[in-house]
């Protein structure tokens, strides 16, 4: 089903929805000399910016940074919000991403109640990407930017007008004021834009998962990773990167976001570090991402938003890591991963 | 005299080949690009073929003497701009690199990195340590460089609510931190948990907590190069802090660190004649 509005009957819609859900979007913030735009809840719609990839990914709303365990019993969150939100205007890699954090939080083995609840509590209304920036590389992992059925909703903006294109009819009473739209039209946009984003210069071809003996035991980490200072950047605007570490202050605990490129991230009670390099630790997150979780899950665990590379503070590019990867593996005959 | 980039790339380029040409040095630490970003990022070369990759320009942001820490044993040439020296400097005054083993291409009459507010602070602008140079030195006489003084007018419930909102978006990546050339303590007080001194949160009471700890120990060794406020990617003023007590240095001691190699540090250099404000009075 396809639901039509103009920029006003958005609003009108958004204004509606706002009485019985927090709204949280894409905004502009103001944060010192940066001018960024960031998911945050909003008091109006027209707050909301959907120019652009957001320079945070929504992950906090699902892992907050810091999150407080109430109980310390597994499967008993805390004081429950009853008010759901809409989290309006999210794009292909960071749905994917949830993929990713849902493979790790909502495993059959082991279901993390805080992060459950979170996730039932919202509802996701997708966006169409019109256009890349420089660092985006999704379609190279094969990750459709224009469009995507993993949020119940998705919407297509074109100039005053856009689609919202209904995946889950469940959701469809969301959406009852607008009249229904022509799938033809929305067509048109999706063939359009796949065109623009035909053109990718970079390609990969890696073997997935990445064949852990061969890729860890490679002798180009120490010279890959010879910039990186150590920070947790890259971690903490990845919409994949879920590590933790718990705080406890006067009986208060609670989890917070832990970074595998911290040195003390593996170190032992009994001082002994099993990663004591930055080059052991910067592998430690290539391997997670493209050999450990696809092997563990069946699924890449980077989406190519290229949020690490855009804030890292010496430019690192997981892009040129790759590359020096892929042309390794060819060298070394066309491993194939088990 | 202005210098340009071409000319001081082409300059950096010719220093770095006969350097390890003649095998003087193993390794050369500059700056290059990115392959598919085309942005500016360290670089590190061994063979003299790839100098060619060698650039300088106003992007060139990144503090590179702290990657000689990485290289304390080998023979390594460095890239300097003059706040890179300062640190240089620093760090031989600390005994933490060998003179020996280094070899400084500096950056005279530097013009500056954009974005970086530090740079109108600069009271240095060529090199205070180098063994090369490229560009042309800029004559001090015709330096003026400007210190923001809008914290300083400010009233203390004023400057309260300023830290409270720049603190507040910390996300403690410590970014600043490990881009900051002071900070290379083995264990830093975050990571301590015995005794704890400061919780993981980015409530802000911990942040709070995290910068004001971190500033306190860049006490006569900050050499406001705004290296943690290039590196912080929250758009934080985590300069503030460190340059404020850098400018009580300066007034109360007349110190500025890393100027000279030779230099004692500001906290080993007493004097029973030491001006003490605040201090039992």
């Amino acid at each position: 089903m396809i639901k039509v509005a103009n920029s006003e009957e958005l609003e009108q819609l958004l204004n509606r929805l706002s009485q019985d859900y927090k709204i949280a979007a894409p905004v502009v913030k103001r944060k010192g000399r940066k001018e960024r735009i960031e998911y945050e809840y909003i008091d109006s719609p027209g707050e909301i910016t959907l120019e652009r990839q957001p320079d945070s990914s929504p992950k906090k709303f699902f892992l907050p940074q810091n999150e407080r365990m109430e109980v310390e019993v597994a499967g008993a969150p805390g004081t429950e919000d009853k008010q759901k939100t809409i989290l309006f205007g999210v794009r292909s890699c960071d749905l994917e991403a949830l993929k990713v954090l849902d493979d790790v939080f909502l495993d059959d083995n082991y279901i993390d109640a805080y992060y459950q609840q979170h996730r039932e509590n919202i509802i996701i209304i997708g966006l169409s990407c019109s256009e890349g920036k420089p660092s985006c590389f999704c379609g190279t992992l094969g990750i459709d930017p224009v469009k995507n059925d993993s949020a119940p909703i998705f919407l297509y903006q074109r100039g005053d007008r856009y689609y919202f294109k209904v995946y889950d009819e469940e959701y469809a009473y969301l959406l009852e004021d607008l009249p229904e739209g022509d799938e033809g039209e929305l067509a048109e946009i999706v063939e359009e834009r796949a065109a623009s984003f035909a053109e990718n210069n970079f390609t990969l071809d890696l073997p997935v998962p990445l064949p852990e003996e061969t890729t860890f035991s490679a002798p180009f980490w120490g010279d890959l990773a010879e910039k990186c200072l150590g920070c947790g950047v890259c971690t903490y605007y990845c919409p994949t990167c879920y590590c933790f570490g718990f705080f406890w202050e006067q009986g208060e605990k609670s989890r917070c976001w832990d970074s595998c490129m911290f040195a003390s991230f593996t170190k032992h009670a009994s001082g002994h570090n099993p990663r004591r390099s930055q080059d052991q630790r910067y592998r430690q997150r290539v391997m997670h991402k493209y050999s450990y979780h696809p092997e563990n899950y069946g699924r890449l665990a980077c989406t190519g938003c290229g949020r690490c590379l855009d804030n890292c503070p010496v430019n690192l590019d997981i892009r040129s890591v790759l590359k020096t990867v892929e042309s390794y593996l060819q060298e070394k005959g066309g491993v194939k991963s088990g | 005299m202005e210098n340009n980039y071409k000319k001081l790339t082409e300059e950096i380029r010719g220093f770095a080949f006969e350097l390890l040409k003649d095998g003087k040095v193993d390794r050369v630490i500059g700056y290059g690009k990115e392959e598919y970003s085309g942005e500016v990022t360290p670089l590190f070369i061994t063979a003299p073929d790839e100098s060619n990759r060698l650039i300088f320009n106003s992007e060139c942001s990144m503090l590179l003497a702290k990657y000689l820490l990485n290289y304390r044993e080998s023979r390594v040439a460095i890239v300097a701009k003059p706040c890179d020296t300062r640190a240089i400097a620093s760090y031989l005054a600390e005994n933490l690199l060998k003179r020996e083993n280094l070899v400084i291409i500096g950056i005279n009459g530097c013009p500056g990195i954009t974005g970086n507010t530090a740079c109108i602070e600069c009271t240095v602008r060529n090199p205070v340590i180098f063994d090369f140079t490229a560009g042309e030195a800029i004559d001090k006489a015709e330096l003026s460089p400007r210190v923001a003084n809008e914290l300083e007018e400010m009233t203390a419930a004023e400057r309260l609510a300023y830290f409270q909102e720049e603190f507040s978006r910390c996300i403690r990546c410590y970014a600043c931190r490990e881009a900051c050339y002071v900070c290379y303590c083995e264990e830093c007080f975050t990571d301590s948990n015995q005794p704890f001194w400061v919780g993981g949160s980015v409530k802000l009471k911990d942040n709070f907590t995290f910068h004001l700890m971190r500033s306190m120990h860049m006490a006569g060794r900050c050499i406001n190069c705004g290296a943690c406020e290039m590196a912080c990617p929250e758009g934080i003023d985590v300069r503030a802090l460190p340059a404020k007590l850098t400018r009580v240095a300066r007034e109360l001691y007349n110190y500025e660190a890393g100027m000279d190699p030779e230099q004692k540090t500001l906290l080993t250099d007493y004097d029973v004649n030491d001006p003490q404000p605040g201090f039992l009075d």
